[in-house]
């Protein structure tokens, strides 16, 4: 079996006092869709911000493609697992530069980049890469910051709430795009409270389950991939 | 009403026939306008980002003291500015009183905090979610700082457009600080006011005429701008 992507041991993130997540283990093998439910407060979008480097948890272990991060927010991490927040915003720019941010920021030429991260989340390229941000419905900006992401091609791709605001159709032409970059090598960590769309579109599934209030919740594997 | 009617036509006659002196003053207001412009950007865009991102001991009295200057009133700038500068003052020896640079001087301190506080403002109303995307595409601590400058980009242009038609249009500072003299330190609103003293309105209209021209040009800049950044 491949070496996991991530292992996660003892973590735990505290806002003030209050414990937002609590898991015990979690191990996400690499070129899967990992599938992470749970109800409100259960700290699902914490774990993907631990995940996503962008929170430094207050204890436990964090190793990533072998390494211990130790609770690392470093740039370098951060560009091999890239995070789309639950309501995420596009630049105040045009389509293009929205969806070419992240490569200009890592250095790396376009090329044809923008068209094909687009072409897979199913908007047409001619049609709107040169709209400006507020030109853009509610799906259709959701769409373009899934392609912005899909198109750095990083390790990990780390989406909370991949389906909100979509309708059955976009929903599904994500699920399709996300299936296309797995079976490229990419792998997904995706929360959702959209269960059925969550179940059809992980290979492993995980309820993060918060027990009795605040106390500590419980990551468990409730579905084990073969 | 026929003297209105008379002055406006002198007026136009004066524009349109490029009287020289009407042009001095157009052009002692650039430049005063110009240079104390630049200077308040070059200060006031970095403070007023620091003012408007990071948070820091004393951050608010520093928001409020910035806010305060705004409504400075501008004969106290302009009898402040001339103390500093009048030949007993501690600046004397620098020679500036009743010169262009001096005149400059008095106005980016009424241009200052209005940089200052609407580059704040316009870092504060930015969409928090921008940074978020920032840090999750990769910007590094470099690029995130310039991404939030250039995502403010609107607000912070829109300030500097509403800071220009304050300094354009401000008399007090110029006629203390600039003295007024023809040819040299004379702009368009102390011009303005003199001729109206004299009864001389034709001068007064053209160059009234040519000051409304700037405010309707910053005016469409501005809604340019807000269409840009809202849609």
């Amino acid at each position: 079996m491949n070496a996991p992507v991530y292992e996660l041991t003892g973590v735990e993130h505290r806002y003030g006092g209050r414990i937002a997540l609590s898991c015990e283990r979690l191990v996400v093998r690499p070129g899967r869709i990992v599938g992470i439910k749970g109800p409100n407060g259960a700290g699902k979008s914490t774990l993907l911000a631990v995940m996503a480097f962008l929170a430094a948890p207050t204890r436990g272990s964090v190793r990533f493609m072998g390494e211990e991060t130790a609770g690392s927010t470093d740039v370098r991490l951060r560009r091999q697992a890239v995070l789309m927040p639950q309501d995420p915003a596009l630049l105040r720019r045009k389509v293009r530069e929205n969806v070419l941010y992240g490569l200009k920021v890592r250095g790396v030429s376009g090329g044809r980049a923008a068209e094909e991260a687009l072409e897979l989340v199913g908007l047409d390229p001619a049609l709107y890469l040169d709209r400006w941000w507020w030109e853009l419905s509610g799906g259709e900006a959701r769409r373009v910051a899934l392609a912005a992401r899909l198109a750095l091609d990083p390790k990990v791709l780390l989406l909370d709430e991949p389906t909100a605001s979509l309708d059955p159709e976009s929903a599904g032409l994500v699920l399709a795009a996300l299936r296309s970059a797995r079976d490229g090598g990419l792998t997904v960590v995706a929360v959702s409270h959209d269960s059925e769309w969550l179940e059809s579109a992980s290979d492993d599934m995980y309820r993060l389950d918060p027990r009795e209030g605040i106390n500590p919740v419980r990551l468990e594997n409730v579905q084990c991939a073969p | 009403m026929g003297y209105l009617l008379e002055g406006l036509s002198r007026a136009v006659d004066l524009l349109v026939s490029g009287d020289a002196e009407t042009f001095s003053a157009v052009v002692a207001t650039l430049e005063a306008t110009a240079l104390s412009l630049a200077a308040a950007l070059a200060v006031g865009l970095p403070a007023g980002f620091c003012l408007g991102y990071f948070t820091f001991p004393g951050k608010r009295v520093a928001r409020m003291l910035s806010d305060a200057f705004m409504g400075f009133p501008t004969v106290v700038i302009g009898l402040l500015v001339y103390a500093l500068l009048s030949r007993r003052g501690p600046l004397g020896e620098l020679g500036l009183l009743f010169t262009i640079p001096g005149m400059a001087a008095g106005l980016t301190l009424l241009a200052l905090p209005m940089v200052v506080s609407l580059t704040a403002s316009a870092v504060e109303q930015m969409d928090g979610r921008i940074r978020l995307t920032l840090l999750t595409l990769g910007a590094d601590g470099r690029q995130l700082l310039l991404g939030v400058l250039w995502e403010a980009r609107y607000g912070v242009l829109a300030g500097a457009v509403a800071t220009f038609g304050r300094v354009v249009s401000e008399v007090g500072i110029a006629m203390m600080v600039g003295g007024n003299i023809k040819w040299h330190t004379r702009t368009i609103t102390t011009a303005i006011a003199l001729e109206t003293g004299k009864g001389e309105f034709a001068q007064g209209i053209a160059l009234g005429m040519v000051l409304l021209g700037i405010a309707l040009a910053v005016n469409a800049v501005l809604a340019v701008l807000r269409h840009r950044s809202g849609g």
